[in-house]
Parts: C-alpha cells; structure tokens; sequence
C-alpha cells in the first residue's frame, strides 16, 4: 500500500469518526429530550387521573371494575411491532367488541368523564414517546459500538 | 432529596487546553467564530482578531451527519487483525500522558453547534494543508457533561401539609369507627331534631327546584314556541310543552340524584375537626347559627 493510499484512508476514517461522534451528541440530546417528554406526559396522565378520582369521589373507582382472570378474554389494541430497520412501532387496533379488542375506559363507567378521557389521550402519547426513545438508543448503542470498532481498527 | 426535570438537554463539552491552544494558534484562519466559543477563548485568555466575525446561532448549520456505513463495516471487517492491536496498546499510554497534561479549564462550555463549527473548520484546514488535526483527537482531551437532573430538597411546608392531612385523615377514620362505641359520640349531630329539620329542608329546596324547572320548561313549549311561529293547534302545544318538560326532568333529575347522593356521604363521614374540640363534629359547627 503507498503512502498517499494510506494517509486518504486515515483521513476518510477521521472524518468517519469525527461524524460518528458529533451523531452520537445529537443522539444523546434527542434521548434526553425523549425522557423529559415521557415524564412529563406521564405526569401529567397522572394528575388527570388524581382529578377523576377526586371529582368522582374515592369510592367510584376501584380495582373490582378491571377484569380477573375468570373474567372473558379480549385482545391487545395496542402492540408493539417490528418496523423496518430494526426500529419498533406502536400499532393500534380500532376498538371492536365483537372480535375482542374492547376499549379499557369503557370499565369504568359507560359516560368516561373528560379528564379521564384525557389521561387516556396522555399515555397513549406517552407509550409512543417510549417507542421513539427505544429507536434512538438503539441507534445510540449502534452508533457507540460503530465508535468503539473503528477506534480498535488499523486505519487510524 | 427529590429528581427534577432536566432543564438543559445539551450536551457539554468542557474544552481542554489543548483544544483552545490549537484554536488560538489558528486563529488566523478562522474568518468567523460562533458567540460562545468566542467567549470562552476570550475567558481563557486567547485574543481574538478584530476581523474575526462572530456568528450568532442560529447561522451555524447544525444537521445530524450521515453516517457512511458501508466505509464503517470496510473499516472495521479485518477488525481481528494482529497489528491493529499492538498499535492500541502503543496509544494507549500517550493519551493517558496527555489527559494528565491537560487541566480542566473550568467555566464555560462547548455546545454542539460550536462542535459543528469546529468539524466544519478541521475540514477547512486539513484541506488546505495547515494542520492534520481531527475533531475526534481534541474531544478526547475535554470532559463530557451529559444532561443531569437537579436534586432538589423536598420543601418543608409541602412536608408539614402532608403530615397534617395524614393526621386529619387517620383522625376521622378514627372518629368514624368509634362513633357507635363511644356514647358521647353518639348522638350529635344526627339526632338532634334541628339537623334532621335541616337536611329536610335542604332536600326540600332541591326537589322544588326541580319542579320549578320543568314547569318554565313547560311554560316555554306551550307558550313560547307558539308565540315564536305563530299560532299552532291546541293538542301540538301541549305535545311541544311536554317534551321540553320531559328534556328539562331528565337532565335535572341526573343533577338531583348526584345531590341527594352527596347527601348521603356528607353525612357518612364527618367533616374536618377543629383541634381545640375534637368532639365536636364539624357537621355541628357548620350548622351552628341555624341551631337553637
């Protein structure tokens, strides 16, 4: 190999490795700002669900009203499915009594108040907010993996 | 100790010496220079041309690059390779040496725009033959800060709230499991003829409400809307009165039975107590002014 073929080859991995690392920052913040979006999604599921109870006073709401294990069985409406290249999605099924697929807030009262009917809008948000923060650290670990391989390699 | 939301999502990258040397040995050849890597050449004490422009953020290009995957897998496939070894183990030492070396400059930091900037620049000089240096080599030497969750004290107020109503809650579980057992509990405030007068008279004023509303509904259908179009036969007014009536009764009889429901839980579980008097329910109280 001469010298000119093997100086353009440092080059070409430097400036792999200079992308690979400036991709790994956007990654990170990308995973970051993902996890703040998660929580505060979450949370404020979570402060809507606090207002149905405290609107419908403590005794509405209870774990009787989920199903047992004796209860009928019903299907997912929401899954999680293999998209391409590697990344997961989330897919949804219309509700649908007569194969199965029933609507969980229909548990808890035939009229859901608004709030709950919004905390159920938030965590949905919420689920695919973790579906997108699992893509970007899988890219993320693909990314340090490709990072770690090309330092370990011989042309640099 | 409590987690709270990171505010900051950057990233940042505290510059080492040997980064801000290679930058003020160039610096003759950087035409412009973002805002913040100006000030932390200047905090350093790096002077900075006055032909030297000063970019402001959002001008610099800050896009994910792309990642040439198939040059990475060419790359890294002889990755076994005997050679490639005893080199890492030759560099090895060299850049502990040079960590060593380099003291963290505190203070300001570098965000990923001034790294975009610095990539674009490297690529600018190593073209030109001045220097031969890669971004990868000068962020070896800084420190990565990722973005952290602040801890913050849980505040003591909302700390001594939490106790009270812990305290007022286990206090009137209390009172309420002890109520048929303890005589001088027992009889106040249901018994007495003043509070049952008075729950009557609220029930009362409710179901005349009720009926109040659907006699305007009434009115309004039999009068009303014949007033509006004009004159309509006998038998249509009536039917019209009595199905807005009918409306009306519905919607007002969802409200009337949530009331008269609530009744019946206001007068489950006795209200908060007043300290100084603990035997003292807070039915009673409110009732106070009403009771002879």
């Amino acid at each position: 190999m001469s010298d000119a073929n093997i100086k353009s080859d440092r080059c070409a991995a430097g400036q792999l490795l200079d992308s690979l690392y400036l991709n790994m920052f956007h990654l990170i913040e990308a995973h970051t700002q993902c996890r703040i979006d998660i929580e505060r999604t979450n949370s404020d599921g979570a402060i809507l669900l606090a207002r149905t109870k405290f609107q419908q006073g403590g005794q509405s709401i209870s774990t009787a009203q989920i199903p047992t294990e004796n209860s009928a069985e019903f299907n997912a409406l929401c899954r999680v499915i293999n998209a391409a290249d590697d990344d997961i999605s989330i897919e949804r099924h219309p509700v649908d009594k007569e194969n199965g697929y029933v609507d969980p807030l229909y548990w808890f009262s035939v009229l859901p108040p608004m709030s709950l009917r919004n905390a159920v809008d938030k965590f949905k948000r919420t689920i695919e907010l973790i579906a997108e923060s699992t893509n970007l650290q899988r890219e993320l670990n693909k990314v340090l993996n490709g990072i770690g391989r090309l330092r370990q390699s011989a042309a640099l | 100790m409590l987690k709270s939301t990171i505010v900051d999502t950057r990233v940042r990258l505290r510059p080492s010496k040997k980064l801000l040397d290679l930058l003020g040995a160039q610096k003759e050849h950087l035409k412009e220079l973002p805002a913040n890597l100006a000030k932390v050449l200047e905090k350093n004490g790096y002077s900075i041309p006055k032909s030297t422009r000063i970019l402001k953020d959002n001008e610099i290009v800050c896009k994910r690059p792309q990642i040439d995957v198939k040059l990475l897998d060419k790359l890294t496939a002889n990755l076994p390779d005997v050679p490639s070894k005893v080199q890492e183990i030759d560099e090895m030492p060299e850049e502990k040496e040079e960590e060593a070396q380099t003291q963290p400059l505190t203070g300001d930091f570098l965000y990923l725009n001034d790294l975009h900037f610095l990539n674009s620049i490297l690529i600018e000089l190593r073209q030109k033959n001045v220097t031969n240096v890669f971004l990868y080599e000068l962020i070896e030497s800084c420190e990565l800060i990722l973005p952290e969750n602040e801890l913050k004290p849980r505040n003591p107020e909302l700390e001594a709230r939490c106790q009270r109503l812990r305290e007022e809650q286990q206090n009137r579980e209390y009172h309420k499991m002890t109520k048929n057992v303890d005589a001088s509990l027992k009889h106040i405030p249901e018994d007495t003829v003043a509070y049952q007068l008075k729950s009557i008279n609220k029930q009362i004023i409710a179901v005349a409400q009720f009926i109040f509303s659907v006699a305007a509904g009434f009115t309004f259908g039999f009068f009303g809307v014949n007033l509006m179009i004009g004159p309509l036969p006998f038998g249509f007014r009536i039917l019209l009165g009595v199905i807005v009536a009918l409306v009306i009764a519905l919607a007002e009889m969802y409200f009337l039975a949530k009331k008269l429901h609530e009744y019946d839980e206001v007068l489950d579980a006795p209200k908060r107590k007043n300290k100084n008097s603990p035997k003292v329910s807070g039915v009673q109280m409110m009732q106070k002014p009403h009771v002879d």
